[in-house]
């Protein structure tokens, strides 16, 4: 835990406040560690990566002693110091060569994390193409069975698109749809080690197709990254569905007795209140007023109509006068 | 290429997006298999970014066909460059990721505002710090230095109470009115302190 200290002035209270819980949250940031064992190989990704990631990422240059597997603790430091709660801890030795340690926090407490281990690689530098500007949104696609199957699988596509995605929004520049990051697996098999992940990012090219919608072609700008699934750590159930809880607040509240059917066309459903046919407005007649209802007792009937009819008489001297 | 490029891209299983996200999930197999090694390199490099084009064209149809929003912007402080800006409207991300930290606990009420809450009392609206005042024809502060509350202090000539009415105010006769005066401001700063200090223990943050 770090020590709490109170905010002596209002710029130190903002800091303070941007790191507090909150109901709609920060972009995720990313912090890339090196490990003692990291190498030359594992640098260039790693500066590749945070390229990628810019600019919500942030690169240790010194190497740390930290072994994920055995002993978080250190790295759940860094992740409540530095806010961060991506981090890609890189390490390699002979079982496990050109290791990245991809791990996510939730409220600076270990979540999961997952070994990638680099096989093939092209550096971003090795592309000689012009990549995109910083800070855009990517597009992802997953292509594979096992990413809606397999549950390594769907923690890679959970991950990639956690890490990457940057910002949430809901208004989207059509001109900033520049670079789609692919996430490509094979088939998962059985009594087989699990497929290679393999990491591409393509830059998008859109040319006219005489329609209004652009054909799209794509040029790799890099890096790309083929990875080997090694250890996971996965995230504890009550974990799990603590951190996957949407506020109610962010809760989309469905409208009740609004459908769309099949052919589109929205329906609403109206009710009114029971109507009271008592009190129903009918044709205004004199012979219908109140006071000419018929009483059930036949003999107050008559009465009734024997002072119908002086009323008449009344009225029509009235009129005479 | 005289060969007509299309935007419609056919898959033997129907691709599923993530529009908030920006996303398309495609379960189709890649067409090379990408566990055998013998592969060339280049053919599955070929492999794959046909594929992520193939579904990059259906996620840009999709998100370009979504309604847009025009926003008008004013590039420069002059105000004299506007552009329009075509924003694509997104719909919620359906990935269900996870937070990043806990979701805020609602903030702990003050007494007073639970037995507001309770009786539906509506805070009035402040009419600000500045009272008039009649004798000077000036308009001073209700409270603080030189307020309003405190003009008594200043006084060199103070009616007394004559004792009438409750027993406390026959026992304050024989009091300097400048001392009370000031010692019942006290002591409603004091209440204040007391109630603040209960809400803090309540759990409402300052």
């Amino acid at each position: 835990m770090l020590r709490q200290v109170k905010p002596k002035n209002a710029r130190a209270k903002r800091a303070v406040d941007a790191k507090e819980p909150k109901i709609v949250e920060n972009t995720k940031q990313a912090l890339f560690v090196p490990g003692q064992t990291s190498n030359q190989l594992l640098h260039d990704a790693m500066v590749d990566l945070c390229a990628l990631k810019l600019p919500d990422g942030k690169r240790f240059n010194k190497k740390n002693e930290i072994n994920p597997f055995e002993d978080v603790s250190s790295l759940e430091f860094f992740s409540e110091k530095n806010d961060t709660s991506l981090l890609v801890f890189s390490s390699s030795n002979k079982k496990r060569p050109n290791n990245l340690t991809w791990i996510r926090t939730f409220g600076y407490q270990l979540f999961d994390m997952i070994e990638l281990q680099i096989v093939n690689h092209r550096l971003l530098r090795d592309f000689k193409a012009q990549t995109v500007g910083v800070g855009l949104k990517p597009m992802f696609t997953f292509n594979g069975t096992g990413f809606e199957t397999d549950p390594v699988l769907m923690h890679v596509k959970s991950l990639f698109l956690d890490f990457f995605r940057g910002d949430t929004t809901d208004l989207q520049d059509a001109a900033g749809l520049q670079y789609i990051i692919s996430i490509s697996a094979g088939e998962v098999q059985e009594d087989k080690p699990l497929p290679l992940i393999n990491f591409r990012v393509y830059k998008i090219r859109s040319f006219r197709s005489g329609q209004k919608l652009p054909r799209i072609e794509l040029q790799e700008i890099g890096p790309r990254f083929d990875f080997k699934i090694g250890r996971r750590q996965a995230a504890a159930p009550d974990v799990e569905k603590e951190a996957l809880r949407v506020p109610e607040q962010l809760r989309q509240k469905t409208k009740k007795n609004v459908e769309v059917d099949n052919m589109g066309d929205k329906i609403g459903r109206v009710h009114v209140g029971k109507q009271d046919l008592g009190k129903l407005q009918t044709r205004k007649m004199k012979g219908l007023k109140k006071k000419y209802d018929q009483v059930e007792d036949d003999e107050e009937a008559d009465d009734e109509v024997v002072t119908t009819k002086k009323a008449r008489v009344e009225e029509e001297e009235y009129f005479n006068e | 290429m005289s060969e007509i490029k299309t935007v419609t891209v056919e898959k033997p299983v129907p691709v599923t997006y993530d529009l908030g996200n920006l996303a398309v999930f495609d379960t189709n197999p890649v067409e090379v298999d990408l566990n055998d090694l013998n592969v060339d390199g280049q053919a599955r490099e070929e492999a794959l970014q046909a594929v992520s084009r193939d579904n990059a064209q259906l996620l840009i149809n999709q998100l370009l066909s979504q309604p847009i929003k025009n926003t008008t912007d004013s590039n420069s402080s002059s105000g004299n460059q506007n552009s329009t800006m075509s924003l694509i409207m997104l719909p919620q991300p359906s990935t269900r990721l996870p937070r990043e930290k806990p979701i805020p606990k609602p903030k702990a009420m003050t007494k007073w505002q639970e037995f507001a809450l309770k009786k539906g009392i509506k805070s009035k609206a402040r009419d600000g710090k500045l009272v008039y005042d009649e004798a000077t024809g000036k308009w001073v502060p209700k409270w603080g230095f030189n307020g309003k509350n405190k003009e008594l202090d200043q006084q060199w000539c103070v009616e007394v109470d004559d004792g009438k009415g409750s027993k406390k105010n026959q026992e304050d006769v024989m009091l300097d009115p400048r001392a009370l005066d000031r010692a019942s401001r006290k002591k409603l700063v004091k209440k204040n302190q007391k109630q603040h200090e209960r809400n803090l223990k309540r759990g409402v943050s300052k």
